[in-house]
């Protein structure tokens, strides 16, 4: 399973730099990510991870509050994370 | 889009905010100060702030910060908006527009320095109680951005960022008081910095809450492009929120992101250059653990994420394109403007080009074709909706007006209260840049010379404070905005006297209340008893009326002594094509334009009478005009036309009343484009400018208030204006 840990700051740069990352990990089984240090999220990295998650064998984000924040801001809990890891209102 | 063109559209913004806070505080004078209205000043001031920071204004944003505080305290309730404080706030906006010209550069830097110890006195001194004439905000309501350390500036993006997973506080209304926003950010948004997510916190920091995402354009990984916008989402917004509050929110990004609103419309689909074509391996690549059991290609089926909010709501990737949204209310574009004066240009030069087609079949006995008029019809409506994109509402002249007043107000004690109506009336943008300065005479010379002073008023039986109201309506074609006082009036007394003191006219002239009147026109005239730095040195009101007249517009006056003084303008509504009367005067074609012409007509045996020297009258209805042979005046070829065998064009001017151009006939009568004689050769008198006629032949277009003004003031043989040998 290939890992991939996402800096703390998830701006355009950062997505930028990871894009060739997360696609050189395509075929490899599930992409297990590490967002756990997550503080900062943009469109960039969101659409990314989505995109992740809904190509080859899926991903399995482990997030951060901040990232977890993002997610119900943007309505994508549900796309982005397994139900263990879905904030308490997500589901609501 | 450049850094240059962003500060260009933050200057335009600070414009408008500056009007809507202007327009704000004049609400709270008038005795509305509800929340709306103090959130709308505050919200104002709040954006030029945001901006003055991202683009390193520091003196405005320092300024604006102070102001902010002051707002805010009042938006809170903490400090009480009373009469004094308005005023005062007034002043502050005043200030804040002059930050806003120094920063464009068209200004000094203000010394603000006075005024922001008051402001921040205004708000230690104030803070100690709740003012009761102040309805407190609604938290809910208010806006973003609260003070130094708020991070929703719009251009404070990094702090945005940081802040992104702070407090989101999802609407408390209950759904069926929601209303929906639909939100796509293009690729644009997420450039220089920009960051959409950033617009959807606002959003959910006025209560709005996510009810939809979509992620239907989104492509797998290998066809991803992270600099392209995939996602949408709608929002549900509590419907306290009004729709121009999240327009707001959005003003900024302005293309770069699609809205739409309601609950008939739908997440905008992505920009074309956007809509990547997704190969068959798209379905086939996508899988996702998270909802594989049974899922057929997955964009084709709602992609409902446990909560159900994600769905495949429009799938431009694997379906044809969708229609195009509906333009959502409200929408807007901003175009520069040498874009659109090379559209009106283009425009010009097809209403030359249908002129011409028109004689061309004319010449061919097919003038009267059917698809001859659809065209003419089309031509015009195309030139009308041309000129309709460069008209602007009147109301950004008049919001200058009570910046003028409250100045006036400090140097001359006279307070004035304005009303305005007819602010929404629109007109060519050209024409409202001009009109600004003619209109800034018009009131200062109202105030000064117009209103009494207050102890005057009273004793005269009237409010001590004066009024001016300020209206404009369109009127068959053209454009009426009157400026009326309630002051003394013209004393026709004291003008003559003045007028005979300066020499302007001689002290044996008879002359009627109107001519009277239409002496504070005359140049140098004034009759101030000292000159002071708002009027009186006798330049305004003559350089009012040329304004005005090279406008192509009229000025009149109405006075009343005692009662006040009203002067009406006249004006086109555009200066780029116009409606014209083309008449033949010898061998030369000529352009009268229409505004100008009462009625044309041939002579009946006994109307027209010698007058001596050559000169003769025209009998109208009873009333004689002075008959003037244009052939001589324009030194035309061909033989001479005598009023018996010529068209009589009756013509009505400003300054010598209506007169009758001799003509040998009207060849038709069009709307013609205006070229400018200046451009091409230099200003001449009696020449308003030129135009292309149909069979390609250059034509003057006269200036009918100068011709007559001249010939009357000269004899015919010396009043020869110009010469056209080689205008065809």
């Amino acid at each position: 399973m290939h890992k991939i840990t996402l800096p703390e700051r998830c701006d355009r740069a950062a997505t930028e730099a990871l894009v060739p990352e997360f696609v050189a990990a395509l075929g490899g089984g599930p992409l297990q990510i590490d967002a756990t240090a997550v503080r900062q999220c943009g469109q960039a990295m969101l659409q990314l991870l989505v995109s992740a998650r809904r190509t080859g064998d899926g991903a399995r984000i482990d997030p951060s509050p901040a990232l977890l924040d993002v997610a119900l801001l943007t309505g994508l809990d549900g796309e982005l994370f397994d139900e263990a890891h879905q904030p308490a209102g997500a589901a609501a | 889009m450049s850094p240059e063109e962003i500060q260009a559209i933050f200057f335009a913004e600070c414009d408008e905010s500056l009007q809507a806070a202007e327009a704000g505080l004049a609400a709270c004078r008038a005795g509305s100060r509800d929340s709306e209205t103090i959130n709308a000043i505050f919200r104002a001031v709040h954006s030029i702030k945001g901006g003055a920071g991202a683009f390193g204004f520091e003196a405005l944003q320092a300024y604006t910060h102070i102001f902010e505080t002051l707002l805010s305290d009042v938006r809170d309730g903490s400090v009480p908006l009373g009469p004094g404080l308005i005023d005062l706030l007034l002043t502050a906006l005043d200030m804040l527009s002059d930050h806003v010209a120094a920063a464009r550069g068209a200004d000094e830097q203000p010394l603000d320095s006075a005024l922001l110890a008051e402001l921040t006195a205004a708000q230690a001194r104030n803070a100690a109680g709740a003012g009761p004439d102040l309805a407190p905000v609604d938290p809910e309501q208010s806006r973003p951005g609260d003070g130094e350390n708020d991070a929703s500036d719009p251009f404070d993006l990094d702090s945005l960022l940081a802040s992104l997973s702070d407090e989101l506080s999802p609407g408390a209304l209950p759904p069926e008081q929601e209303w929906l926003v639909h939100v796509r950010p293009h690729a644009g948004a997420m450039i220089n910095g920009g960051e959409p997510l950033l617009l959807l916190r606002e959003l959910a920091r006025l209560g709005g809450r996510c009810v939809l995402a979509d992620v239907s354009p989104l492509p797998p990984l290998d066809l991803l492009d992270w600099q392209t916008g995939y996602l949408g989402w709608t929002f549900a917004l509590p419907a306290g929120v009004s729709e121009a509050d999240v327009h707001e929110i959005f003003d900024f990004v302005g293309e770069e992101c699609g809205v739409a609103y309601g609950p008939h419309q739908s997440i905008p689909p992505p920009a074309p250059a956007e809509m990547r074509p997704a190969p068959a391996a798209t379905t086939a690549g996508f899988r996702n653990p998270a909802r594989q059991a049974g899922a057929g290609p997955a964009p084709a089926t709602p992609l409902a994420g446990s909560d159900g909010r994600t769905a495949a709501a429009t799938a431009p990737v694997l379906g044809p394109a969708p229609a195009p949204a509906p333009p959502a209310v409200g929408q807007s574009i901003r175009i520069d403007l040498v874009k659109l004066d090379r559209l009106i240009d283009t425009v010009g030069e097809l209403v030359i080009a249908q002129a011409m087609l028109a004689q061309q079949l004319s010449t061919q006995g097919a003038a009267a074709v059917e698809e001859m008029g659809m065209l003419e019809a089309l031509t015009r409506d195309i030139q009308e909706s041309a000129m309709a994109i460069r008209a602007q509402p009147i109301g950004s002249v008049f919001s200058r007006v009570p910046r003028i007043l409250r100045e006036l107000a400090a140097t001359t004690g006279k307070h004035v209260r304005l009303e305005v109506s007819g602010e929404s009336t629109e007109l060519d943008k050209t024409v409202i840049e001009k009109l600004g300065e003619p209109l800034t005479h018009l009131i200062r010379n109202a105030v000064d010379h117009g209103i009494e002073c207050a102890a005057d008023r009273v004793a005269a039986g009237k409010p001590a404070e004066g009024t001016i109201s300020l209206s404009a309506e369109h009127r068959s074609g053209r454009i009426h905005i009157r400026i009326a006082d309630d002051g003394k009036g013209i004393d026709p007394a004291r003008i003559l006297a003045k007028a005979i003191e300066k020499g302007i006219v001689s002290p044996d002239a008879q002359l009627s209340r109107e001519e009277i009147d239409n002496l504070i026109f005359a140049p140098g005239f004034s009759t101030a008893q000292e000159v002071s730095n708002i009027s009186g040195r006798g330049v305004g009101m003559d350089v009012v009326r040329q304004a005005v007249k090279e406008l192509g517009g009229r000025i009149t006056i109405e006075s009343e002594p005692g009662a006040g003084t009203t002067f009406a303008l006249t004006l086109p509504l555009t200066l780029a094509v116009s409606d014209g009367m083309i008449i033949n005067v010898g061998d030369q074609a000529l352009v009268v334009p229409l505004a100008s012409v009462v009625e044309s007509l041939r002579p009946a045996p006994g109307e027209v009478r010698g007058l001596g020297l050559g000169q003769a009258m025209l009998n109208v209805r009873g009333s004689f005009i002075p008959i003037i042979r244009l052939h001589d005046l324009v030194g035309a070829g061909g033989d001479p036309v005598t009023p018996e065998t010529g068209v009589l064009v009756v013509v009505e001017t400003e300054a010598a009343g209506k007169a009758a151009l001799l003509v040998n006939g009207i060849s038709d009568q069009r709307q013609f484009v205006i070229k400018s004689l200046e451009t091409h050769y230099r200003s001449m008198e009696g020449v308003a400018g030129a135009t292309i006629l149909g069979n390609g032949c250059v034509a003057l277009i006269l200036d009918v208030d100068s011709l007559v003004k001249t010939a009357a003031a000269s004899p015919p043989s010396a009043s020869r204006i110009m010469l056209l040998q080689d205008a065809a």
